[in-house]
């Protein structure tokens, strides 16, 4: 399918689906007490973008996302390479990252509130939490990624060691490390507004939860609509960057 | 056939028996998991300037061992690899080009790119590698294929560009790993005549290895041929066929004789 092609038929999926769903309310299959219709949820989703103290939240929690994003991406790569590429650490330290990637994050998050509070630094420091085994982990298959053929040819047409890192690993690993910080971020997000929702005084996911408990339910799906938004934004345009780097993967 | 001449220009300076390739009581043994594993033992033989030598052998028995040696991507330990005077403990990307199997082409940059790689390891100027690179892909008849990545390629263009890499900086010696193993007879066949061909007009010293007797018959001056591991080598078969190899001499006595004399030494080698 061609990519005009394939987007008008995205475009028209989303648009059936708030079709659907405003029939739903309309026709009384759904209970709009529960459920509001669209026709409700999205002026006032655009509403809340002109809304200062609405924007104030959302503009804590993008903080938020965004400085765990960057403290914890380089980390997390760093210690995925050091992994990947090092027998010793990698012997000693890989299956320690691949059980605790396994375990649920979200049970720690009391022990985040003991150890950093309510605020601004909890929810960054459990953003980095949920984010950082991926990306560990993905970083570790970049590093397993690079062929030791690539790097026998680099070798026997002389290349330096600069040139080894710059132009065999780097290209080579890019698109899986790419990858891994689209999943990173995702569980950053996720992690972030999930600590918001369970206690805090700010941010998009303290909003939604305040407005779940009061039954304010156009303002509810109208914040589920914004973090959606936000996030599929943010997951394509770091997917866009991934296709184009990594079409040589064929 | 002007490109050909423009690499025949470069090649001044490499004369005089420089490109002899010699392994002096060569002995190679890996450190692995399992204890000390002894690859090649008190392996010895020259390959002339300007010959094309076959290796052949039992899986194993440390063919690409070798060849890794003369490249200089591993050292011996015991002996030595020697080229004219020197002895060979580095790799030498101006004078020893090596063609590896399909997979050694960085599937991230396009056949052309690929093709000029030594010479952007060298530094070489944009505009001179490209056209180099390009003059490459013509001799191999990818001329229309310089911008296709690897996983747009078949099996064997790939290997085609693998062998362009080899000649691109036109270094005296190529030495070539199993290169035609992933591909079809046919295949296998079209590519042996192409070398071949390219191979008479410049004359570089070839060691190739093979898993194909009669395509070690039907391209080599010589063939070396290797014990199971630990390799020595039992014998060296001179091919005393007529060039420019024809199909037709695959047919001959002569032909099925080296052949069958090669078949023989590798399997008696294989007993213990
Ligand atoms: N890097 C290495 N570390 C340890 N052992 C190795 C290494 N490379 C090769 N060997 C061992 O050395 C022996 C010779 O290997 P080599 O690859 O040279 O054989 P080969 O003749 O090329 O085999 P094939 O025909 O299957 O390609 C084998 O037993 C192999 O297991
Ligand atoms: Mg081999």
């Amino acid at each position: 399918m061609s990519g005009a092609g394939r987007l008008s038929a995205q475009i028209g999926i989303v648009v059936g689906i708030f079709l659907a769903w405003e029939a739903a309310v309309q026709t009384g299959v759904a209970n709009p007490r529960i459920v509001p219709p669209p026709s409700q949820v999205l002026p006032m989703a655009l509403a809340m973008l002109g809304d200062p103290e609405v924007l104030h939240h959302l503009w804590i929690t993008s903080a938020q996302v965004m400085l765990a994003f960057v403290l914890v991406a380089p980390l997390g790569v760093a210690i995925g390479l050091l992994l990947g590429e090092s027998d010793y650490f990698g012997r000693a330290f890989k299956p320690f990252f691949y059980f605790v990637a396994s375990v649920p994050k979200s049970v720690f998050l009391p022990v985040f509130i003991l150890a950093f509070g309510i605020g601004f630094t909890q929810k960054v420091a459990f953003g980095m939490f949920q984010a950082i085994f991926v990306l560990v982990i993905s970083a570790i298959a970049a590093a397993d990624s690079v062929s030791a053929d690539y790097l026998k040819m680099a070798r026997a047409y002389g290349a330096s060691r600069r040139q080894i890192y710059q132009d065999i690993y780097l290209p080579a690993m890019l698109p899986v490390i790419v990858e891994g910080l689209r999943l990173g971020m995702i569980f950053n997000i996720t992690g972030v507004l999930f600590a918001e929702m369970y206690v805090s005084r700010a941010g998009l996911g303290h909003l939604v939860a305040n407005w779940g408990m009061s039954f304010e339910m156009v303002k509810l799906f109208a914040g589920i609509l914004l973090a959606a938004v936000l996030s599929i934004a943010v997951n394509e345009s770091l997917r866009w960057y991934e296709k184009r780097i990594g079409a040589w993967r064929g | 056939m002007a490109r050909l001449t423009v690499v025949a220009e470069e090649r001044d300076g490499a004369g005089g028996g420089e490109a002899n390739l010699r392994a002096d009581g060569v002995t190679h043994v890996f450190e692995t998991a399992g204890g000390p594993l002894m690859a090649v033992t008190d392996v010895s033989f020259t390959v002339e300037e300007g010959t094309f030598v076959g290796l052949v052998g039992p899986s194993g028995c440390g063919k690409s061992s070798l060849l890794q040696m003369m490249a200089g991507l591993l050292n011996p330990t015991e002996g030595r690899i020697v080229m004219g005077e020197e002895e060979i403990r580095e790799p030498r990307p101006a004078e020893i080009g090596v063609v590896f199997q399909e997979s050694s082409l960085l599937p991230w940059k396009s056949a052309r790119e690929n093709v000029e790689f030594p010479l952007y390891l060298r530094g070489v100027e944009r505009s001179v590698r490209e056209k180099k690179a390009l003059e490459m892909l013509d001799l191999v008849g990818l001329g229309e294929f310089a911008e296709r990545r690897p996983h747009e390629l078949s099996g064997g263009m790939k290997q085609r560009v693998a062998i362009a890499r080899g000649f691109c900086q036109d270094p005296s010696v190529l030495l070539m790993d199993e290169p035609f193993a992933a591909l079809d007879e046919q295949t296998r066949m079209t590519l042996g005549d192409e070398l071949l061909q390219i191979w008479e007009r410049h004359k570089k010293t070839v060691v190739f290895v093979t898993h194909s007797l009669t395509e070690a018959v039907y391209l080599c001056d010589k063939v070396l041929v290797m014990s199971a591991r630990p390799g020595r080598i039992l014998k060296e078969i001179d091919i005393a066929l007529p060039r420019p190899r024809t199909y037709d001499l695959m047919a001959t006595e002569t032909f099925g004789r080296l052949r069958a004399e090669i078949w023989e030494l590798i399997r008696g080698g294989d007993r213990p």
